[in-house]
């Protein structure tokens, strides 16, 4: 072997030992488990492959959890993790699923909508993968996750995403977006099978009410704010009065033309009242410094500050107050019971009484207070998801 | 329709391999781009290829 061939092997050991070391990083993420302990009222989890059996074994699977009181109320659905990037959304339900106290009616709840683009990170920019939350006993890791279905379940992307069945054109990396694939369908791509079997579940369990926990950039209109399907209008705006007494709250109908979003697509195709939730994570907007697990924590970043003070944003934003992860948090909460409550307001005979955390709670008490130790909780109740 | 996905799918992830393994005959056997930074080009584009490949990424 010559010289030049020397060079060239320990030029590609090298980069051979840089990849194992990204590789096992990406590996742990694509395997890690988060851990829930669900609170006494949960009864069963089922997984989502039950209402499309042809997801069973992918990385589109995932599990729904069943709160069910066995006595007479509306049906709630309530998921995050539609796109993982938005952590808030998971936490949210998490929260739920530790704390949920139900007297009627029936809760489900799916923290992971997504369960593959949980388990890439974002492309670039060296994202953070985890996100460490602090409680009494220690801190719980989530993972953070990516925008779109993973491209290794998902590939290759089309030139242009014709979204089924309207035909309209949407970006073809939209393909993989979960909120752009409703209504689905049975045969088609794993993202359209995902929504597919979403609708399933929605339609088989006679979902009263769809929560979808979203969170947005700040330089994005839509942001602070209910979208709700038209069916669902009064019930968003109402509902959007109600949290002015905790945090300003704002509501919206769902443009008709705008196509493959839940808001839209899950309530033509099904006879749920279907809300989207978006509060402001400022992380994502474009103009932020550095991407790290801190500024996911705590939205401290001063080019949103500049950002701000230039009247570029379409919500509050204050380097000395900014929208920690509990404050997002908290306001899905809040964002979810006020619907709830409006719902019970305006159908008394299908109302469901509950109980979890709401906005308040969480800053007085911090997230970390409504999480519970796994190591502490009876197995049944301790679930990998 | 499904299947047939599957099948694409995985002729992708045949095809990363293959462009993989032409990146690397690239770097031991090529007449022209000689120089030290073209070794490292060739390197360490080599490595998107063979996580994909891998199904690592």
């Amino acid at each position: 072997m010559n010289g030049s061939n020397i060079r060239k092997l320990i030029m590609l050991l090298a980069f051979l030992v840089i990849a194992g070391f990204a590789a096992a990083e990406f590996l742990d993420l694509r395997h890690y488990k988060e851990t829930v302990v669900v609170s006494e009222a949960f009864t069963e989890k089922r997984m989502l492959s039950e209402w499309l059996p042809n997801l069973k074994n992918t990385w589109g699977d995932t599990p729904v959890y069943f709160y069910d009181s066995g006595k007479p109320g509306a049906t709630v659905l309530i998921y995050g993790g539609a796109h993982p990037y938005e952590p808030a959304g998971s936490l949210a339900v998490y929260v739920i699923m530790e704390n949920l106290k139900l007297n009627n009616g029936r809760v489900i709840l799916v923290p992971r909508a997504d369960m593959s683009a949980s388990t890439q990170g974002i492309v670039g920019h060296a994202y953070p993968q985890y996100l460490h939350i602090p409680t009494s006993w220690g801190q719980k890791v989530y993972r953070i996750g990516d925008r779109e279905t993973a491209p290794l379940d998902q590939w290759p992307d089309p030139f242009t995403y014709v979204h089924y069945p309207s035909g309209q054109n949407l970006a073809y990396q939209d393909l993989r977006n979960f909120n752009r694939t409703f209504p689905g369908r049975p045969n088609g791509t794993l993202t359209e099978r995902m929504s597919y079997a979403f609708m399933e579940l929605i339609r088989n369990e006679k979902v009263d009410l769809t929560i979808d926990f979203h969170e947005a950039s700040l330089m994005y209109p839509v942001v602070d704010t209910y979208v709700a399907h038209q069916r669902a209008e009064d019930l968003a705006f109402m509902a959007a009065m109600l949290c002015q007494a905790e945090m300003p709250m704002r509501s919206e109908v769902s443009p008709k033309n705008l196509r493959g979003l839940t808001h839209r697509e899950v309530g033509d195709y099904s006879e749920t009242l279907c809300v989207l939730v978006e509060t402001a994570e400022p992380f994502i907007d474009r103009v932020v410094g550095r991407v790290t697990e801190q500024l996911m924590i705590d939205g401290k970043d001063e080019f949103l500050q500049r950002a701000a003070e230039k009247g570029l944003l379409y919500t509050d934003y204050d380097i000395n107050n900014a929208q920690t992860i509990d404050t997002r948090v908290g306001r899905l909460l809040t964002s979810a019971i006020e619907l709830i409550n409006v719902f019970n307001m305006m159908y008394p005979d299908r109302a469901i009484d509950l109980w979890f955390p709401r906005y308040t709670d969480i800053i007085t008490n911090g997230m970390g207070y409504y999480l519970h130790n796994p190591d502490e909780a009876v197995p049944s109740r301790v679930f990998l998801n | 329709m499904v299947f047939l996905q599957e099948v694409i799918r995985h002729i992708y992830f045949a095809m990363t391999a293959f462009f993989g393994l032409l990146l690397l005959r690239g770097l031991f056997k090529r007449d022209t781009r000689k120089s030290l930074i073209y070794d490292i080009v060739y390197a360490y584009t080599i490595i998107p290829f063979l996580l994909r490949a891998l199904h690592i990424r």
